[in-house]
């Protein structure tokens, strides 16, 4: 399973990264959004992880675009977040993300939780 | 006796001494008059006696003469002096009062008429010489009473002209004597009376009064005394009522001072009080006192109602939740009903200003009958405080957000070395698992410090909605499992049978559970049990985390709940934890209107129990 991780921090990025790879999943990594809405069309992933708070182009805004654009719209969209804020959670899911996994997220179990997510929608 | 009577008396003294001395005079008068009358028929008799004497005379001399002649008288002659003798005679015996003189009178008509009988011849002579004789002798005797007479009618014009003169002199000295009494018992006492008068005129009171006698000036006298007692005892008043009234307004005056500076100071304070303050009229609606601070937030509202209407519509004001309201009527209802309003914020925007929000308070103002004249109303702007508000939230998001993002990264480095095994030293592992668990206290520290200011900053959102009571044991206890392995404690579940739903937020409901059993897992000795019970009661559901630890000692019980309380905090390293947790579960479970308490037994262990209301 392909998934693309965008997350601007490095480290928490590489963290993530090799949590997934070891989860078995095949993981891109950019750092914004831009680079998000950029690689989506040639990567085709099977999902994508944001990060919230990017530069450049948040995850907020990212996902909105995705949703926006109907080559984009179907793929899933997990939200990484530090904020763990009942407000934001509900504007994501009702851009149409399947849902958000909170900062610090749990490397042994990170994998888990994104196929949990995926196969709750 | 009065004096009235003593003056009558004394009148009527002088008046029958006047009287008296009238009788005198007249008494003395009537005897100078008769002795004068008496002197005037002496003067009369003496005259009759000569005629007597001259017509004897005559008679004798012409019986000479004709004797001489040789012949005998004429008879015609004779005749006519013997008339004249017998009317001389005649009268003369009524004046001769004297008896001798009578008795002469009588001898010399006798002898007379025994001559004028006798014939001529010697016998004729002898008897005239007789005549002559007794003649002589009754002019004696009568001359001898006219000197007498004489005398005494002297000495009573001597009697009369010195009582003429004395009695004037004794009536002088009468009045006198009368003005004297006069003056003495009428004008002296009177006189020094008024001198009296002058001196207590004068403020001096030490006056010696005449003795009180018996009659109308004693009378006054004593009426004077008490007028002089009675002055006295009301200048003493006066004197006591004066010295009062000017201790009275002395300690008046001075209250004046003291509450001038008191003004002052409290005018002073209000004046420089960084709190906008206001008195506002109850009957007119009007400002009619407010200081500087007012002033420079508010400015001066204009005089004229419709400049003041115009210039409150300029300010736009509304509560906290965004509803406009009017500021000139907006509390005035509560105020007037004498309810005070305490801290209330309002956002005013000022027509030439920012928007202010401002915290109101305002209160009654009342008279000394209880009515309420008016409002005082004090506000504050509290931009500093929206704004340290908003720093506040603002720190703690970036401040958690900043920490989250490198703890997620060590936290996942350790995780993920951990896991692979790679550490050749056992040691190692150790000191791995030592900076991952105090990585993920670090994280639960940030997250217990999110929630508290989310619930204090009241901007955390609930998802209240009926969820089954042993869903919410079973999720709590599946998420605290890990630990209690760790710890070696058995983790129980007592779930009443029948027992309803509650209307919880489940996340948050979940939240305050586990808190209850994580703390329960850290205080619990190992092989025993900490068991999760949930119970009907009444219109709620308990839920109950009871633990076999050493329990909680009394008086330390009401400090559990207390933000940055630990209890034997240092005692145990896995025991320790944030010291907001069950700050966090008291605001969690009260604000889905349900209640935390705790049972607890030194040595035998604690129960605490959450309260959760009945979905209806």
């Amino acid at each position: 399973m392909k998934l693309l991780l965008a997350e601007d921090e490095p480290d928490v990025q590489l963290i993530a990264r090799l949590s997934l790879k070891k989860a078995g999943f095949t993981v891109v990594t950019v750092a914004s959004g831009v680079e998000v809405l950029r690689r989506v069309v040639e990567e085709r992933p099977d999902a994508i992880l944001l990060d919230w708070m990017m530069p450049d182009m948040d995850g907020y805004e990212t996902c909105r675009r995705l949703k926006a654009d109907p080559a984009t719209a179907s793929i899933p969209v997990i939200f990484l977040t530090a904020r763990v804020q009942e407000a934001e959670l509900a504007r994501a899911m009702a851009l149409g993300a399947v849902g958000c996994i909170g900062k610090p997220f749990d490397a042994l179990t990170l994998g888990k939780q994104v196929l949990e997510l995926l196969g709750s929608r | 006796m009065t004096i009235r009577n003593r003056i009558f008396t004394v009148v009527g003294v002088v008046l029958a001494a006047a009287y008296l001395q009238t009788l005198i005079v007249l008494q003395v008068e009537n005897r100078r008059s008769a002795a004068a009358d008496a002197l005037d028929r002496a003067i009369w008799r003496i005259a009759k006696q000569a005629e007597l004497g001259r017509v004897i005379v005559e008679l004798d001399a012409l019986e000479r003469g004709y004797a001489a002649a040789g012949r005998h008288a004429d008879g015609a002659d004779h005749d006519r002096l013997w008339g004249l003798y017998e009317r001389a005679t005649a009268l003369l015996p009524e004046s001769l009062d004297a008896p001798g003189s009578k008795r002469e009178l009588a001898a010399i008509d006798a002898l007379m008429r025994e001559w004028r009988a006798a014939p001529p011849g010697p016998d004729r002579a002898r008897l005239m010489g007789r005549v002559r004789a007794e003649f002589d002798r009754l002019e004696t005797l009568e001359r001898g009473r006219l000197g007498d007479d004489r005398i005494k009618v002297n000495s009573q014009s001597l009697q009369s002209t010195l009582l003429t003169l004395g009695i004037p002199a004794v009536a002088i000295v009468m009045l006198l004597g009368l003005v004297a009494f006069v003056a003495r018992i009428l004008l002296d006492p009177l006189k020094a009376i008024a001198a009296s008068a002058r001196k207590i005129s004068a403020g001096n009171f030490d006056v010696s009064l005449p003795k009180e006698s018996k009659d109308e000036i004693g009378d006054l006298v004593r009426a004077f005394r008490e007028m002089i007692t009675a002055v006295q005892r009301r200048q003493r008043e006066v004197t006591e009522a004066f010295a009062r009234e000017r201790q009275q307004s002395e300690i008046s005056a001075a209250l004046r001072v003291k509450a001038e500076r008191e003004h002052q100071r409290l005018q002073a304070t209000i004046e420089t009080v960084p709190v906008g303050l206001l008195i506002v009229d109850a009957e007119t609606g009007r400002i009619v006192l407010q200081n500087r601070a007012a002033g420079l937030f508010i400015g001066h509202e204009p005089r004229d109602d419709a400049e003041r209407d115009a210039y409150w519509r300029a300010f736009t004001v509304t509560t906290r939740d965004g509803t406009a309201v009017d500021v000139r009527t907006w509390g005035a209802e509560r105020v007037l009903q004498g309810q005070a309003i305490v801290g209330e914020e309002l956002v005013v925007t000022h027509p030439e200003r920012r928007e202010m929000p401002i915290l109101v308070s305002a209160a009654p103002l009342r008279e000394d009958d209880g009515r309420i004249s008016g409002g005082v109303v004090a506000f504050q702007d509290i931009t500093s405080l929206y704004e340290v508000d908003r720093l506040k939230t603002e720190f703690v998001s970036i401040v958690s957000h900043e920490l989250r993002t490198p703890l997620t990264s060590i936290k996942g480095a350790l995780q993920l070395l951990i896991d692979e095994g790679i550490a050749a030293d056992p040691d190692h592992t150790m000191l791995m698992s030592v900076a991952l668990s105090n990585t993920e206290r670090l994280v639960r520290i940030i997250n217990d410090i999110l929630d508290i200011s989310k619930i204090e900053a009241g901007k955390l959102e609930l998802n209240v909605r009926p969820h089954a009571a042993a869903e919410v044991v079973k999720q709590s206890l599946q998420n605290v499992e890990p630990i209690a392995q760790g710890a070696l404690v058995t983790l129980g579940a007592d779930i009443e049978p029948g027992v309803p739903e509650v209307q919880v937020d489940l996340d948050r409901v979940i939240q305050a559970i586990m808190n209850l059993l994580s703390n329960a897992l850290k205080v619990a000795p190992p092989h025993s049990e900490v068991t999760l019970a949930a119970r009907r009661a009444g219109d709620f559901v308990a839920f109950s985390v009871t633990d076999r630890g050493k329990g909680i000692p009394q008086d330390k019980i009401g400090l559990l709940f207390q933000k940055f309380q630990q209890l034997d905090g240092a005692s145990t390293r896995k025991a320790r934890g944030t010291g907001l947790g069950l700050a966090i579960v008291k605001a969690l479970v009260e604000m889905q209107g349900g209640r935390v308490s705790v049972d607890s037994t030194v040595g035998q262990g604690s129960t605490f129990t959450v309260t959760v209301p009945v979905a209806r």
